[in-house]
Formats: C-alpha cells, sequence, structure tokens
C-alpha cells in the first residue's frame, strides 16, 4: 500500500490498473460488507458482554458479572444440554446418511441419480417457513408420521409437537430433511476428485467393493468429512430457525427444543438483557472454538498427518 | 409600471401567499402507526376518518404498517435502542409491554388526554401498560374471559348450556360429555381443553381467585395461596376429574386444536373474548350452529365473574416530531376511549369495549351468524359484571415464559404439584435478577 502512496502523481491514473490495487478494489464490496455487519458486531459483542447493557440508558462496565449471570441460569444449562446432544444427534445421522448416499448415487447404479440428487437438495432451497407449517402437520398426533410408524411398524402414536423428551428428535428430523443433500454434495465433490486407477488397481488386486469403499474410499474422503464434521458442529450449535419456526417463536413444551441461540435471543428481546445476551454468545462462540479446535487435531488437519 | 399595477400585483402576490399560507395550515399532520394485527391498523385508519370530520382544521393523515408480531416488536425495540427508525405510533402487546419500560423512557405519558374518560373506563384495563405512575399505552379491548360451547355435544348427554352456572355443575356435566363414543376404550370428546404452552389456562383462574403475576402495588405474588388454588384446580379438571385433556399442539392457536373443534373433540373451553374472531377466520365459521358464549361458571356467589386476558396498547413513540405529540395523544383517546369508538371497537372489530356506558348500547345488541344465531354481546355483559384486574410488571414477560414453557407443563403433563411449579418459578425469577 505504502508504495502506491509514494507513486508519483503522473502514475494516479493508471492506479485502477495497478497489480496490487487490483485485487483489492474486486475485494473491496466483500471487504466492506464482512467488515461492517461481520467483524464490527462481533466486536462490539464483546464489549457488551462486560457491561450492564439494559434497555436504552448509558451503559456501566461491570467486569465479569454478565458471565456470573449466565452460569446461575438454570436455562443456560438445559440450553447448552439440548444444543450439544442435537448437534451430536445430527453428526449421528448427517454424516453417514450423505455418505452412503453420496457413494450409493455415485455408484452408476441408481436409475436417474440426477433427478435424485435435485430432490434431495431441494430442501436446502425451501423456506423454513414453510417447512415449519408442514412439519406441524407431519408431526401432528394424526399426522403423516405417526400414521406411517403406526402402519409400517405397528407402534403406538407420539406426541411429537407436545412432549418435551420428542423435541429434540423433532428438531434432528427437520434437520436431517434439510441438509442431507446438501452434505451429499459435499461428499460427491470429494468422490469427483478421488483417481479411478484406484479402484482398477484395487479391482485387479481382487478387492470387494466393500474393502474398496473401506480401503480408498473413505480414507480418501477424509479432507471431505472434516469439512461436513466441523460444519455440522457449528451449524448444530448455531441452531436457531427451526425450534423458531416449529414452535412459533417458542422452544416447545417443557422448554424442550430451547437451543442456545435461542435463550440467547430470549435473552436480548424478551428480557432486554444485552449484556448477559452478549456474554452467552461468547461462551458459545468459544464453544465452537473449542470443538473446531479439537476436530483440527482429530483429523490432523494441524501439525501434518502422523 | 403606474402605481395601480403595483398595488395590484402586490394584492395578488399577497393573496396568493396568504392562500398557501392556509394550505399549508390545512395540510394533514402526517402519522405513521406499526401493528401487528391488520384489523388494528383498518380500525385506527377508519378512526382517524372521524377525527379529521369532527377537527376538520387538525386533521391527520394515518398510515400504518403491518408487520410480523416477533418482528415488530424486535424491530421497534432496535428502532428506540439505535435512536432512529420508530414510528410515531406502534402497537405493543401486553406481554412484550415490559420489555420496552427498562432504560430510560421509551414511549410518552399520556395521562393528560386518559384523565377526562378514567370514570367511564374500567381503569384497570390500563394497569398492564402503565410503569411509574405514568400510562403509556390505550388498550383495543377488555379482553373478558368467557366460556366457548359447542352445544351439539352437550345436547349429545342432555346437558344444557344455560344451567352451567358454578364449577361444580360444570364438573358434573363435564363427567358426562367426556366420553368414548366409539367403544375403542379410548375418551373420543373432553369437556374441556386446557393450554400447556400457553398462559390462558392458567392465567384465567389464576387472576380470578386473586392471584396473577404482580399485586397492585407492584410486587411479584407467584407464590400466594391464590395461585396455588388457581393450579390445583386446573390440574384436577385434568387429572382428578378427568374431564379435560391438554389442547393438541399445547395451546389453542394451534392448526391442530382448530381441527378438534371443529371435529367435535373438545366441548368447551375459556378463552378471552377476542378469541371469537377465530371461529369465522381460523375455523371457516364451521361451528356456526353449535358455537356459543356463555360467562365462565364461578367458584362462589359473589365472586369475580372474568378477568382481562392478553391485550395490545398503542403507545406514541420518543421519536415522534415533538410538534405531533399533543396531537397524537388526542387522537389516540379519541380513537380508543370515547364512546363512538367503543361502540365501532364492538361493531368494527368484534372487540369488548372497555367503556361501560356502551354496554346499554342498543347498537351492540348484534345477532352474530357465527354463534348460533345468538346476541353474544348479552352474555358478554353479563360476564364482565366483575371483572378482576390484572397487574404486570417489569418480569411480566419472563413470568409468560416461563408459564408458557416450563410450568404449565409440568403441572399438566409431569403432573407436579402447584407448590413445585410456582416455586421453581420463582427461583429462576430471582435467578434473573427479580427481587422479591
Amino acid at each position: 500500500m505504502l508504495e502506491i502512496l509514494r507513486m508519483p502523481r503522473r502514475l494516479t491514473g493508471s492506479l485502477l490498473n495497478h497489480k496490487k490495487v487490483v485485487p483489492l478494489v474486486f475485494l473491496a464490496p466483500f471487504l466492506i460488507v464482512f467488515l461492517i455487519f461481520k467483524v464490527y458486531p462481533v466486536i462490539l459483542a464483546v464489549i457488551m458482554s462486560f457491561q450492564d447493557f439494559q434497555g436504552i440508558k448509558s451503559q456501566d462496565w461491570v467486569g465479569l458479572a454478565n458471565y456470573e449471570n449466565v452460569f446461575e441460569l438454570a436455562r443456560f444449562g438445559q440450553a447448552l444440554t439440548n444444543t450439544t446432544v442435537y448437534t451430536v444427534g445430527t453428526l449421528l445421522v448427517l454424516v453417514p446418511l450423505p455418505l452412503i448416499l453420496a457413494v450409493l448415487l455415485d455408484s452408476g447404479r441408481v436409475v436417474a441419480s440426477t433427478v435424485f440428487r435435485v430432490l434431495i437438495f431441494l430442501p436446502a432451497l425451501t423456506s423454513l417457513v414453510v417447512a415449519g407449517t408442514v412439519f406441524r402437520l407431519i408431526l401432528a398426533k394424526d399426522g403423516f408420521l405417526n400414521l406411517f410408524l403406526e402402519g409400517a411398524l405397528g407402534m403406538d402414536r407420539l406426541r411429537w409437537l407436545e412432549v418435551s423428551e420428542l423435541a429434540l428428535p423433532s428438531l434432528i428430523l427437520i434437520a436431517t430433511w434439510r441438509w442431507t443433500g446438501m452434505n451429499i454434495l459435499y461428499f460427491n465433490s470429494g468422490l469427483v476428485n478421488i483417481p479411478q486407477e484406484l479402484y482398477e488397481s484395487a479391482a485387479i488386486d481382487g478387492a470387494s467393493p466393500w474393502q474398496m469403499f473401506l480401503r480408498i474410499t473413505l480414507p480418501m474422503l477424509r479432507p471431505t468429512t472434516f469439512f461436513v464434521v466441523v460444519l455440522s458442529i457449528i451449524g448444530g450449535y448455531q441452531v436457531f430457525v427451526e425450534p423458531f419456526i416449529l414452535y412459533a417463536g417458542g422452544a416447545g413444551p417443557g422448554d424442550g427444543g430451547l437451543t442456545l441461540a435461542l435463550l440467547i435471543y430470549r435473552t436480548a428481546f424478551t428480557s432486554f438483557n444485552f449484556g448477559t445476551a452478549a456474554a452467552m454468545g461468547v461462551v458459545l462462540a468459544l464453544i465452537i472454538f473449542v470443538f473446531s479446535l479439537i476436530q483440527f487435531r482429530f483429523f490432523g488437519v494441524l501439525g501434518g498427518e502422523d | 409600471m403606474s402605481k395601480f399595477r403595483i398595488i395590484s400585483l402586490a394584492l395578488v402576490i399577497a393573496v396568493a401567499l396568504g392562500s398557501f399560507g392556509m394550505a399549508l395550515a390545512q395540510e394533514a399532520t402526517e402519522l405513521t402507526l406499526w401493528v401487528f394485527v391488520d384489523r388494528h391498523g383498518l380500525y385506527m385508519q377508519s378512526q382517524a376518518e372521524r377525527w379529521n370530520e369532527a377537527h376538520p382544521d387538525r386533521a391527520i393523515n394515518l398510515t400504518y404498517e403491518q408487520i410480523d408480531y416477533t418482528q415488530m416488536h424486535d424491530n421497534l425495540l432496535a428502532a428506540l435502542l439505535v435512536g432512529m427508525g420508530a414510528p410515531d405510533l406502534a402497537d405493543v402487546e401486553i406481554s412484550k409491554f415490559a420489555t420496552f419500560t427498562k432504560g430510560d423512557e421509551m414511549f410518552y405519558p399520556l395521562n393528560d388526554v386518559i384523565d377526562p374518560y378514567r370514570a367511564d373506563i374500567i381503569e384497570t384495563r390500563l394497569a398492564p401498560y402503565t410503569a411509574n405512575g405514568n400510562n403509556y399505552g390505550i388498550d383495543y379491548h377488555l379482553g373478558a374471559f368467557i366460556m366457548y360451547y359447542n352445544t351439539a355435544l352437550l345436547n349429545e348427554v342432555g346437558v344444557d348450556v344455560n344451567s352451567l352456572k358454578t364449577w361444580d355443575d360444570y364438573i358434573a356435566a363435564g363427567l358426562e360429555v367426556t366420553r368414548d363414543t366409539d367403544g375403542d376404550g379410548e375418551i373420543d370428546v373432553h369437556m374441556m381443553s386446557v393450554e400447556t404452552t400457553g398462559p390462558f389456562s392458567a392465567r384465567g383462574p389464576m387472576l380470578m381467585l386473586g392471584g396473577g403475576a404482580y399485586n397492585a402495588n407492584g410486587e411479584v405474588i407467584l407464590e400466594s395461596e391464590a395461585n396455588i388454588e388457581a393450579l390445583q384446580f386446573l390440574q384436577d379438571l385434568v387429572h382428578m376429574h378427568g374431564i379435560a385433556r391438554p389442547a393438541t399442539g399445547g395451546h389453542h392457536h394451534t392448526p391442530e386444536h382448530f381441527i378438534d373443534l371443529v371435529e367435535g373433540r373438545i366441548a368447551s373451553f375459556y378463552m378471552p373474548q377476542w378469541y371469537m374472531t377465530r371461529y369465522p377466520d381460523n375455523m371457516a365459521s364451521q361451528l356456526a350452529d353449535v358455537a356459543v358464549i356463555r360467562p365462565m361458571p364461578v367458584w362462589e356467589e359473589g365472586g369475580y365473574t372474568s378477568t382481562m386476558g392478553g391485550g395490545t396498547g398503542t403507545v406514541i413513540t420518543k421519536q415522534i416530531d415533538p410538534d405531533k405529540v399533543a396531537l397524537a395523544a388526542e387522537f389516540l383517546a379519541f380513537a380508543k376511549l370515547t364512546y363512538e369508538a367503543n361502540v365501532a371497537l364492538w361493531t368494527d372489530l368484534g372487540f369488548d369495549p372497555m367503556r361501560l356506558d356502551v354496554y346499554d348500547d342498543d347498537a351492540l345488541l348484534i345477532a352474530m351468524d357465527d354463534f348460533s344465531g345468538e346476541v353474544p354481546f348479552v352474555h358478554i355483559k353479563e360476564a364482565i359484571a366483575s371483572v378482576a384486574p390484572e397487574y404486570t410488571g417489569a418480569f411480566y414477560p419472563e413470568i409468560t415464559t416461563i408459564m408458557t414453557t416450563t410450568m404449565l407443563y409440568d403441572l399438566i403433563e409431569n403432573q407436579m404439584s402447584p407448590e413445585e411449579v410456582l416455586s421453581n418459578a420463582a427461583e429462576e425469577l430471582r435467578a434473573m435478577g427479580a427481587d422479591f
């Protein structure tokens, strides 16, 4: 940058063509939006978390008082547990299921696989408001899910929307519907990058399809799997819209679907206590950060592979 | 140019300027309003027309914007917080109001414009929008609790809806009405549905028995004897008498509950008067031949016959042009508290007015197709004979949240004792900083 400033005047006319300026010009729209709408709020939230910020008045510094508040609230523990269970639940479903489906779709044994791909991906594009309403009908006592379980498995009808124990399974069900297609897309791009020669030579050596999946596909998909797992953890801990829509702004019976993001929203906009809400946000960010670090180590992204 | 010409030109200019000035003076004052219920906006506009007829020299031009409930309140908070973007007038729902009372004053007090009307209205209706002695909002309605019955389900077992005067009558009838109609061992018709994730089934008895969230002194009275009695009553309806069950979906506004009503699975329930609008709006008038309203049964002679439920107060935000405040406040009182306005609240909006003298006006005695062709106002008038007040305070939104998430769920679904759920709620409130 300094070089540019030191340039003689006559050169400024061609400034826009300068090697170091052009990338900045192209990046500027993104950078400006990113700084104003992402970086600035994050900094502000951290500052707010150390202030008594209730309603409209001058803000006083209160040190760690907001953080102490957070851990005194019984609902915070409940929300943290719920969110963790939800995240683990989505991981258990949203990594293996899309992986298997992606391999199947890629295997060439599925008729009209493009149609399937589009169909499975569609939920990611659907309006969640509409989806919330449809899922209320599906999960209702006389709804499709109960009729299916009753007819196919002879199960008793469950009160999906009315008992707190079934709130998280309902939310995981919606997450599965919504994100399976997206994750298939990620795995699919990973699969395309695996050299075909590996499978060919394995076939010559007499490897079974199962062995090829275990020894070639899975290891070669490691970077993709890492990416999907990290995204799922971040998405899982930030879950907000699904319960917000399904329970019309609430968190379900007995707060069974109360997530951290919902609690933050409730603290900020019902109690108008932005200080404590910001502190919760910082805690949530730290949790996601720590989990992501663990992931990085686990998948060997940091410090190379051993 | 001759003298004459100059004078005529000056005259012409003077006349032109004068009429321009008069046009300016008569220009209507622009006022903006945010609502989350469209019919509120339409009502206020019709009242603005009435105002303009009565005060042509101080005309207003009211434009409103309807925004989704949650979004509107969040936007309003954000706008007031950053100091720009708020409308002149806004609707604030009862359980959201206290959120706006934290920190510096966000609305203009309306005490002066309300004063001339205090003797005519049920004044405690102002309490939910009052803080530090200032009335900040005026409601659209009284929101009296009434019973909603399906007479077909009562008649099938020979119960006359007019015979249900006390809760003892009601429970005895309920034991007849609640039954397995197809012999599969499961109860198909219940006498009553109760909300477990909505506040009204609990709030009605709590207030009518003398409890509630706050008392008149602004103290939290969650753990009061009256509240324990009310919650015990509710729990007994479900578990001891077995005549009530949780509303499908948890509260009385889920599509599943509307289906239950239309399918004839629920014989009755109590909700505030404004729930009458749900019969045409959400159930396509499918119960028109069997639905009736009646006053709630009473616990004992001389007790409260009803209480207030829900509500929305219209406020004037601090971001209004200071020159417009007086006009806006006068208009607000005109639109909500005058005799004509209170008649219109029933005839235009279908809401029970909070002004008592209009209850004798024949204009309100309208037969309604949606309620078996009866004249519902007769029963509303009977219901409001003695209305228990509702007081609110700083933690009212949090109390509502606790009630509708864990408290009633634990009471009805987990069968925890009223004492336990109330003390849990109190403890949680204290952890949030409530001092009581």
